[in-house]
């Protein structure tokens, strides 16, 4: 792997008593789509307002291109932000607003012209130059906030929640117009959400942050596969988190029924974390030896059915695509495969920590 | 049938609000001075403003103060406002308390607190102090009008200028002062209006010789307001109306029209965008400064100079120009409204004077208290043209004529209407006379008022046994019920306009009213009455005492006592004047009391605190009364006030 364009060594930030980040250790390579995810107050936001400069780290160091950049402020550093509501300036007009960044640093008219018209190429908005931002929508005053950015050229773009503001249809369009920008400029992207499934579909990697540490750092696959521990595992989709014994490897007890799992190196009669995702439990006849349950609810979402099913004093998601009435009988079985097994953190503070990188 | 109704509704409330403004308005363009005649469309007036340098130095100061402080306290209040708005919660929640509670302030608690503090630090009134006392009190609302526009702006733009390369200085002046701009002027326009509306603030910070709009329009109350106050008020009215309709209508117009420039504009135009506002605001400084460095400039030049305090519309103002021209002195010229106003501010000598012109028992008062300093006759040869009578009839406040020289005498007796009534009032008794119910006005003074019931019920008018001054009070208090009105200047114009059968006058009203209205005739009752002289004095503090003389000899000289003679027709205790006159004006009694009128009056004296405080409570009593008498009047259908 080559060098790391921007580097986090060590990052501590305090607001009054509240610490937001402790001893924070990130790298983030060139061309990258990272995302920061989180819920708030987990330190997402921090951390990419300290990359652009608006806040001072209270110790360690922050390395771009190799050199330290922890008291330029923002206006000398080569990155650009786009912030979450967008944060246009509402006396000047798309143009102007585009053009701001250039005309500060001074570049002729012909380049600022050819810049402009190129920007406004690629966020689709050709001909919208002499409008003001309040007569554009959401979407497209959002759109503006990125030409301004990217006309300047940044090897770095921070996106603070720019989809935050919304509405869902246009989310899922302006992800997909996020994914398209990214592979045009082969720029780095740092983007900061609170939404996983924003998370997953646009990331090249995913960052999970609460209470100021890193939970788990890895590609969306690794991230929903495979969540390291119970905080990853419930705030990435929705998951059956069950308290259970390791008996020994590749057997797991929960509910008072043992489990063929393929995790090893647990020990012997451990207490565990096992996480199941709903989409894998497979509802079959009631069995005698198996884990049995009632249908307690049940929801229709349209790709599939959303029901809780009591069983073994657990109240298990299960989505399925066939139906199960309330009330009827059922037996849960999954797969050994879609079983991950996760050690038992001591307290919520040893979990954030244990978990660190 | 309801919409006429409602419009009726409406044309009512309006007319109840505009109606004032507009006889004011209407008044400024009567050449009759009087309120009861129109004599006449004229814009006189306005030409005699606009030649009036008291008039236009007040409006000179008025105006610069107004723009100086609404400059300054925008300024000020945007830093405090940026500052404020960075705060935490709590804080931030104390400042914007503590901000607010100056405009809940009772303006009169500010002026005087003001004031006080000046005194406490030494600090002399004068253009600065007023200046200084408006940019504190302006400053409150600036914060108001800017902080919710603040509050709007996320620093989220503030941040992204800085992101997009602007230094944070560029920054603020290209986005976030932008984005400011409507709260910034509406804040700029509110204190400038307040500040040209301000009079109370005013009144209490001003120096000697600084006068603004209001405060001079105040210190006319004694002797009326004249028509050019009329002119002066409508264009005042005019450009606050301008002033207004710019604050509410700009603000959304400047967004429209930068909008609209934005639209039009292509790139190529577009590089000053951010500069324009940091050019306009430096204009508007340099402007300021300009005006700033013109304004203060003549008080710095070593000049002889005298301070007059005088009596509002007491001078023909002509005469102070020939006065500066011939000697070289520049007068700073101040009125005062009532001596009562007067005494204490020559008393702690808030400011300093050179030369006033106060009334017989005030001027005996101010001997008593050692506040005022002889005269050195050798400086003031024109003496010689005042009449040994008066000279000799001011020695009752003035024992050895050391400290004063009359400036104007009279009367005080009854002027009455010979159309509304067939006899001559030679009695004080006919204005108890029942006949005359609702037809009779008194005066508004508690000495004069006091005199008519003394004289009535044959007590000297300086009396000081408390008995007969109860009784006096209580003669007043009958009369009530058949007193129209007690009022000051209104006097005149209720006379003049037959409101009245009679009213207790100033003698040297009556020229005027009998030129306004010849069926007015004036009388001293055969009881007799109070003579008065005003006369010009030196105070101990003067600082110009030589020049203080100059000025008492210039207005002796008889070319400038005749000037004087005719602009304020008060009679003249100068010999000369009076041998330039007609005859018949000279023989008028109502003019020139005779022998025989002035043998039967008084001189006004000062009775000493005790006795003036027994004058004071009786007065409130009786005004007190007359309110219940006035409430008892409205219900009859017959009255018009």
């Amino acid at each position: 792997m080559s060098a790391p364009l921007i580097d986090l060594v060590g990052i501590t930030k305090q607001f009054d008593d509240t610490l937001v980040l402790d001893d924070l250790n990130l790298s983030i390579q060139e061309n990258e789509f990272m995302t920061l995810l989180g819920p708030s107050g987990c330190g997402k936001t921090t951390t990419l307002r300290i990359i652009g400069g608006f806040t001072q780290a209270d110790k360690g160091q922050l390395f771009f291109e190799g050199k330290e950049i922890s008291g330029v402020p923002p206006h000398k550093r080569q990155l650009n932000t786009v912030f979450q509501k967008y944060a246009l300036f509402s006396h000047l007009n798309i143009e102007e607003n585009i053009a701001f960044g250039l005309k500060i640093k001074k570049k002729s008219r012909q380049y600022i012209k050819d810049k402009i018209d190129y920007a406004l190429k690629l966020v689709n908005l050709d001909g919208y130059g002499k409008r003001m931002p309040d007569q554009l929508s959401g979407g497209q005053q959002q759109r503006i906030a990125i030409a301004r950015a990217i006309v300047n050229e940044p090897k770095v773009l921070l996106l603070d929640e720019p989809l935050g503001a919304l509405d869902l249809k246009l989310r899922q369009d302006m992800q997909y117009e996020l994914i398209r920008l990214k592979n045009e400029l082969g720029i780095t992207f740092i983007y900061v959400t609170h939404d996983q499934e924003e998370a997953l579909t646009m990331s090249d990697k995913i960052v999970v942050m609460n209470q100021g540490y890193i939970q788990q750092m890895g590609t969306p696959e690794q991230i929903y596969n495979e969540p390291e521990n119970a905080f990853v595992a419930d705030f990435i989709g929705d998951s059956n988190i069950i308290d259970g014994t390791m008996i020994q490897d590749l057997v797991v007890e929960i509910c008072g029924v043992r489990l063929p799992c393929i995790d090893t190196g647990f020990g012997r009669n451990k207490p565990v974390d096992v996480v199941i995702r709903p989409e894998d439990v497979e509802l079959t006849l009631p069995t005698p030896d198996g884990l049995n349950g009632v249908v307690s609810h049940l929801i229709f979402k349209g790709v599939h059915y959303e029901m809780e099913v009591e069983a073994g004093g657990f109240t298990w998601l299960v989505h399925s695509t066939s139906l199960s009435p309330v009330g009827s009988k059922v037996g849960i079985s999954v797969r050994p495969e879609n079983i991950q097994i996760m050690n038992k953190p001591a307290s919520e503070d040893e979990e954030a920590i244990a978990n660190d990188e | 049938m309801k919409k006429a109704i409602e419009r009726l509704y409406l044309a009512i409330i309006f007319l109840f609000l505009y109606a004032p403004i507009a006889t004011l308005i209407v008044l400024s363009f009567n050449s009759s001075k009087s309120r009861a005649n129109w004599g006449g469309f004229t814009t006189q007036w306005y030409s005699e403003m606009l030649s009036s340098e008291v008039i236009m130095d007040a409006l000179g100061n008025s105006l610069s103060i107004a723009l100086f402080s609404a400059v300054i306290s925008t300024v000020i209040g945007l830093l405090a406002c940026i500052g404020i708005n960075a705060m935490r919660k709590g804080p931030k929640t104390i400042c914007l308390t503590l901000n607010n509670i100056p405009m809940l302030n009772a303006e009169i608690v500010t002026g005087l607190s003001l004031m006080i503090c000046f005194g406490v630090f030494g600090v002399s009134l004068g253009y600065g102090t007023i200046l200084v006392s408006h940019v504190a009190f302006c400053i409150p609302y600036v914060i108001l009008s800017i902080m919710p526009r603040l509050k709007q702006t996320s620093t989220a733009t503030y941040e992204a200028a800085q992101d997009l390369g602007a230094t944070p200085l560029q920054a603020f002046f290209q986005v976030v002062l932008p984005d400011l701009m409507p709260g910034v002027l509406s804040g700029f326009l509110m204190a400038f209006t307040m500040s040209l509306d301000d009079f109370v603030i005013s009144y209490f910070t001003r120096g000697r010789g600084i006068n603004t709009i209001s405060t001079l329009v105040y210190s006319q109350v004694r002797r009326g307001i004249v028509p050019t106050m009329y002119a002066l008020s409508t264009v005042i009215f005019l450009a606050v109306l301008v002033f207004l309709l710019a604050q509410n209508f700009l603000p959304q117009k400047l967004d429209k029209l930068t909008r609209k420039l934005h639209e039009k504009r292509s790139l190529k135009g577009g590089d000053e965008g951010g500069g324009k506002w940091v050019m306009v605001a430096a204009g508007v400084l340099a402007v300021t400064a300009l005006i700033l460095l013109i304004v203060p400039g003549g008080e710095e030049k070593e000049e002889e100079v005298v301070y007059v305090y005088n009596c509002g519309e007491y001078i023909d103002e002509a005469v102070i120009d020939i006065f500066e021209e011939e000697t070289g002195i520049r007068v700073v010229y101040d009125t005062f409204e009532t001596l009562e106003a007067m005494y204490p501010i020559i008393e702690q000598g808030q400011a300093v004077y050179d030369v006033v012109c106060p009334s017989d028992y005030m001027i005996q008062k101010m001997i008593a208290n050692d506040l005022l300093t002889p005269i050195d006759f050798s400086n003031v040869p024109n003496l010689e043209y005042i009449g040994q009578d008066y000279l000799q009839a001011c020695r009752s406040f003035d024992p050895n004529n050391e400290y004063a020289v009359p400036y104007t005498w009279g009367t005080v007796g009854i002027l009455y209407n010979t159309k509304l009534m067939d006899e001559v009032p030679n009695s004080w008794s006919i204005l108890w006379d029942e006949r005359y119910d609702n037809e009779i006005l008194m005066q508004k003074s508690v000495r004069d008022a006091f005199a008519v019931a003394l004289a009535y019920q044959g007590s000297s008018i300086n009396a000081t046994d408390p008995e007969e001054i109860l009784a006096a009070r209580d003669l007043l208090m009958a009369q009530k019920p058949l007193v129209q009105a007690y009022v000051v200047d209104q006097v005149r114009d209720k006379m003049i306009g037959g409101e009245a059968a009679m009213g207790v006058i100033y003698s040297g009203e009556y020229l005027y009213c009998h030129d306004e209205n010849p069926d007015l005739a004036y009388v001293v009752p055969d009881e007799g009455s109070c003579v008065w002289f005003d006369c010009w004095v030196i105070p101990k503090n003067a600082e110009n005492k030589e020049n203080a003389e100059a000025w008492i000899n210039f207005l002796c000289r008889p070319d400038i006592a005749m000037m004087n003679f005719e602009y304020i027709t008060y009679a003249s205790p100068n010999t000369a004047v009076i041998a330039e006159l007609d005859e018949e004006i000279v023989n008028d009694p109502g003019v020139f009391a005779d022998e025989a009128t002035m043998g039967r009056c008084e001189v006004f004296t000062w009775l000493g605190d005790e006795v003036e405080e027994i004058y004071n409570e009786s007065w409130l009593e009786i005004l007190a009364y007359s309110d219940e008498a006035a409430g008892v009047e409205a219900v009859d259908p017959d009255s018009e006030e």
